[in-house]
């Protein structure tokens, strides 16, 4: 059985966050739900300061503190390493995202894509509104780029009430095709791959580099993997002084 | 987390409101459905009813990967769209293209909010309401593409029939290469000569630089990963552009191998991955230029293979010491030593320490570096230190750099483009009757070449004067502007000063909007006719240039479309000319007919066939194996169309040193060429080249205006009143001011550092904020000699102290709901061009967005 992971070359990642909106693409993530997201940070005082960017997402822990607490077993994970989430099960009690250390799942609150069910025109007669929008490319299915690919695993949009996150384009693996967010990434910043294959791109990473993983105190053993720095500035050298 | 937002707060409530159960109604349905699932309020479907529903939504219809073409910036990168059912799903890159391949810069997917904007007009209107203005509701209503066309029609024959075809204006914002059908032909054969680009507010000024050096009027394309110092002036190629998604794709690796420095007053995204940033003052890029290229000389680091050296090989430059100039032999450029002489000898690192406010060490550090790399040593020139009102002679500096360190044309440098074959359209000439002859002789609407806009596009008054068109109108000088079509622009948002254009858009009588989405500028119109999206309805193509090739890369109508669009530049023009003929006028449609089927050499019969005719004429030398000339090879017109793109050869490097274009064959550093334009405006006015330079607001005199130096920055309002210098800049997601329509934009807004989901920012230092009391979220007004807006302040550490920094792009009071908070009536956010006055670098004709004025801010 492989044991999917992902290794992030912070190097080659040059803040686009492709993989965020290429992500909310693929999976038709609602607005406000962002199953790749990001850490920023702006260190220093001018004009010492830097910004930072850490690409985040479901690190699909080993011992992924979201399981091990959901009292109906609606996330659950996969034989190959997956965390995965089963709509059907879920009961909206959020304890998943009480326990995720990570912040990486996110709760419907509403009927998701809610702007497109507006009817109201800006322009009566000569544009649409979003709902007829919608009706006529899609048939009302939500939004009229819904991407019906994902409707393979999951519900294609979950609905109100059941919480969402990334599940590394579990149906894309089915398809024998890397997770979108990979693919989208134009600096070629994401690796992903099977630890159970001794001589996968990602073994051959983490053997070369030091990783590191986000929280990695807390033992939930993640399988999102970083390397290299943003920002591998070079500096005049100095022994410093007193 | 979705806490974070304040609008989250809503959502909860919302949520809570739908809770409405009893603890009895809560225990009845936990026990009725197995599995634990739970119906929670009246509101609320039950999870598996809301399940089933969203699993009938039908099951995964096989979808097809078709070619595209992204105008989002002006990368104009090759994608591919994947089409399910005629529906555009997702989007990747064109892994046929040589110069971005699969990757691809995040604003691409915003095309698929962009295409289905339910904000689209879908059908032609009129305008009813007689009063034009700002708060002047046009109250549009639907009509039909014939009555819409007929009144078009009407209106041109109109000024036909009076001798006034030059009050016929064209205006081109958004252009594929189909461009001269609608924007030159069609303008030419009614008779006019008022067809106005855009390409000044776009960067022209950062064409200036390259084409008195090296002759060369065009963006380029630089060769990072084979480059070991990498100096960007106000350029963001990570994050606006160009070839964004290519230089995304490198730039990992170009950072271990090259040092980059980057010169740019806020914290840029480029910056951020940055081995140097050189915060400096707005408006002083030219002194760093000209001290670096001080330090390159005075310390031995010009490349003796392209500049030449002293015939003993004893370097004579030392600060403050003027040269002989017979001493040096000079290679293959023209001008070191007068250069030198005239203006560097003087420019020493403390000194431009002084203007820039960058310590005198760092900037003889970058200098040494950048000229210990070459050859491979990079000056790469974007819109920041030229777009400005004095910004020709900082375009020349910046780019003169490549010349002292022989980067120019050359491997790990800076390339100009690609050979590449498309042919031009057939000549109007031959349907230009008397009308249309004696019409185009007017001047044109936008004041190019009178003495105070030289517009020195290769020739006096070869550049447009976009901006200054509002004046030409407001004024009517040198004529009033009667009947007016735009298309896929919208001067009064994207223009510095815009109101100018409201009032100069209400004088005019009868105005067309091509347009996709009703804009600030559609709400002076008295039409609006419903636009295709050039990524999947349309036919074109466009070139651009990036890893050593140039590639030409179609657009196809690949989707089916929604509403009732027709494509600006040809289809509407064809409709357009069977109407003029229909009344009388069949100069123009004959002229269409010319462009035949190249495969079956059928003229068209109808818009649609024009459309794709006109395509396959411009792209014939490309796809058609029997007019073969170079690049990729195909079997014919439905192989190109598969790929969707075609691709140079690769660069030829070196073939232009002592090659070039110039009037003295050479890179110029004393520049013959712009001497020779700059005499013939002088001329042309009966005045002297000092005159021209004074009228046009430089203080340079003499021979100093024929060679890179630094002038002082024109920045509007007093220092006391207005403490804070502007910063304006494009923001990452920005399609061209296209995408604020899109929550994807908002919701992704802090992709650029420092900013906000869902806000419109002016990022200030802290340093700056504490004083005046402005805290992180605070609404403000930033206040110019010019205007005003209101948005919300973040405290910063990126931005330079005694600056703001603001990205343009928000502030739509049109467009549609997203973009603007109330549509037609209140905006989102602030546009950065109600601050700007309406200035130019008028040796360019450019527009002046950096730099250009100072502005004050208060809490609201």
């Amino acid at each position: 059985m492989p044991k999917y992971a992902m290794v992030i070359d912070l190097q080659r990642c040059v803040g686009c966050g492709a993989c965020s909106i290429a992500c909310r693409n693929e999976n038709n993530v609602p607005d406000g739900i962002y199953w790749s997201n990001k850490i920023t940070e702006t260190s220093g005082t001018f004009p010492n300061v830097r910004f930072h960017y850490l690409p985040t997402l479901c690190n699909h822990c080993s011992d992924a503190p979201c399981v091990t607490g959901c009292p109906t077993k609606a996330m659950y994970k996969l034989d190959n390493g997956i965390t995965m989430h089963d709509p059907k099960k879920c009961i909206g009690c959020r304890y998943c995202q009480y326990n995720c250390p990570y912040e990486v799942i996110y709760f419907n609150w509403q009927e998701p894509h809610k702007f497109w069910r507006d009817p109201k025109p800006v322009i009566e007669g000569g544009t649409s509104s979003p709902k007829e929008m919608a009706q006529k490319v899609n048939n009302g299915n939500a939004t009229p780029y819904s991407n019906p690919d994902r409707a393979k695993t999951l519900p294609e949009n979950r609905p109100k009430g059941v919480v969402e996150k990334c599940t590394f384009c579990d149906h894309r693996l089915k398809a024998g095709e890397i997770p979108f967010c990979v693919e989208a990434c134009p600096a070629d910043a994401r690796v992903f791959g099977d630890l159970d294959k001794p001589d996968s791109r990602v073994n051959w990473l983490l053997g070369k580099y030091k990783p590191y993983r986000l929280k990695e105190r807390l033992g939930t053993e993640p399988n999102v993997y970083y390397i290299r720095s943003f920002n591998p500035a070079h500096y005049q050298r100095t022994k410093g002084g007193i | 987390m979705e806490m974070k937002h304040k609008k989250s707060e809503g959502i909860l409530n919302d949520f809570l409101n739908d809770f409405q159960m009893s603890r009895r109604s809560f225990m009845k349905r936990a026990s009725a459905a197995t599995g634990g699932a739970i119906a929670l309020g009246t509101s609320f479907k039950p999870t598996l009813r809301a399940l089933a529903e969203a699993s009938e939504t039908g099951s995964a219809a096989a979808g097809e990967w078709k070619a595209a073409t992204c105008q989002g910036c002006t990368s104009w990168c090759s994608k591919q769209v994947y089409v399910v059912g005629g529906r555009a799903v997702k989007v990747r890159g064109n892994p046929n293209s040589k110069v971005n391949g699969e990757a691809s810069c995040p604003r691409v997917h915003l095309a698929l909010q962009q295409v289905y904007d339910p904000d689209r007009i879908k059908t032609p209107m009129k305008r009813t309401n007689p009063k034009k203005g700002r708060n002047e509701d046009p109250k549009f209503v639907p009509i039909s593409w014939d009555e819409a066309l007929g009144t078009i029609a009407d209106k041109i024959m109109e000024l036909r029939n009076n001798n006034e075809t030059h009050k016929y204006m064209l205006m081109r914002g958004r252009y594929s290469y189909m461009r001269d059908v609608l924007y030159d032909r069609m303008t030419k054969i009614i008779g006019s000569p008022n067809n106005i680009s855009h390409s000044a507010i776009c960067a022209e000024a950062e064409k200036f630089g390259p084409y008195y050096t090296e002759a060369y009027w065009g963006y380029r394309q630089y060769d990072v990963t084979r480059a070991r110092y990498i100096l960007l002036w106000g350029a963001d190629p990570l994050a606006a552009n160009r070839q964004v998604s290519y230089y995304s794709a490198v730039w990992g690796d170009a950072i271990d191998s090259a040092t980059i420095a980057i010169a740019e007053p806020r914290l840029s995204a480029t910056a951020a991955k940055a081995d140097e940033w050189l915060p400096l003052k707005p408006g002083t890029d030219g002194a760093l230029a000209v001290a670096i290229a001080h330090v390159l000389l005075t310390e031995g680091l010009w490349y003796k293979d392209f500049v030449g050296d002293f015939f003993d090989g004893d370097n004579r430059f030392v600060a403050g010491q003027y040269l002989d100039e017979t001493l040096f032999e000079e290679k293959h450029t023209n001008g070191i030593v007068k250069w030198w002489n005239l203006e560097l000898k003087d420019k020493t690192p403390e000194w431009a320490a002084k203007i820039t406010d960058l310590p005198a060490e760092q900037i003889k550090r970058v200098a040494v570096g950048y000229g210990r790399a070459a050859p491979h040593a990079i000056s790469w020139l974007g819109g920041g230190p030229c777009m400005q009102a004095r910004g020709a002679y900082a375009s020349m500096a910046v780019h003169a750099l490549n010349g002292i360190v022989g980067a120019v044309d050359n491997v790990g440098g800076t390339q100009q483009s690609n050979k590449e074959y498309t042919t031009k359209f057939p000549e109007p000439d031959d349907f230009m009757d008397e009308i249309a002859k004696a019409g185009k002789k007017h001047k044109k609407i936008d004041h190019r070449g009178r003495l105070e806009f030289p517009a020195l596009n290769k020739k006096p008054g070869g550049g447009v004067v976009t901006n200054n068109a509002a004046e030409g109108i407001l004024n009517a000088d040198p004529n009033e502007i009667k009947v007016a079509i735009g298309y896929m622009n919208n001067f009064a948002f994207s223009c510095p000063q815009p109101e100018r254009w409201e009032r100069a858009l209400a004088k005019i009588p009868f105005l067309v909007h091509i347009t996709t989405n009703a804009s600030e500028f559609s709400w002076f119109a008295d039409i609006l006719l419903p636009d295709t999206h050039h990524m999947f309805e349309k036919w074109g193509y466009v070139k651009a240039i990036g890893n050593g090739y140039r590639h030409v890369t179609l657009m196809q109508p690949i989707i089916e479309p929604v509403g009732d669009y027709k494509i600006d530049e040809t289809e509407i023009p064809w409709l357009i000319a069977e109407k003029l003929n229909e009344r009388g006028f069949g100069n123009l449609l004959d002229h269409f007919k010319a462009y035949k089927d190249p495969e079956t050499g059928k003229s068209p019969t109808n818009e649609k066939e024009f459309a794709l005719y006109a395509l396959k004429y411009a792209t014939q030398n490309l796809w058609d194996p029997a007019k073969y000339q170079g690049g990729d090879k195909f079997n014919g017109w439905e192989d190109f169309l598969k790929a969707g793109v075609w691709n140079s050869d690769p660069y030829p490097y070196r073939k232009k040193w002592s090659n070039m274009k110039t009037k003295t064959k050479k890179f110029e550093f004393y520049s013959e060429t712009l001497k020779d334009v700059l005499e013939k405006h002088a001329e042309k006015h009966n005045t002297t080249v000092d005159n021209v330079l004074e009228v046009c607001n430089y203080l340079a005199r003499g021979e100093m205006a024929f060679v890179p130096h630094y002038e002082e920055p024109l920045i509007a309002g007093d220092a006391k009143e207005y403490p804070f210098i502007h910063v304006d800049y494009k923001s990452r997601l920005n399609r061209e001011g296209r995408s604020a329509n899109c929550t994807w934009y908002h919701d992704f807004k802090d992709l650029d550092p420092g900013d906000v989901p869902w806000q419109d920012v002016a990022k200030i230092n802290p340093a700056d904020a504490k004083p005046l009391g402005i805290q992180n979220g605070d609404k403000v007004k930033l206040t110019s000699p010019t205007g005003s807006l209101t948005c919300t302040a973040s405290l910063w550490e990126g931005v330079r102290p005694g600056t703001i920094a603001k990205c343009y792009g928000q502030g739509h009071w049109a467009y549609g709901r997203v973009a603007s908070k109330v549509f037609g009536k209140v905006p989102r956010g602030g546009s950065s061009n109600d601050l700007i006055p309406a200035q130019y670098d008028r040796l360019s004709g450019s527009t002046a967005f950096y730099a250009t004025t100072r502005i004050k801010i208060e809490k609201v």
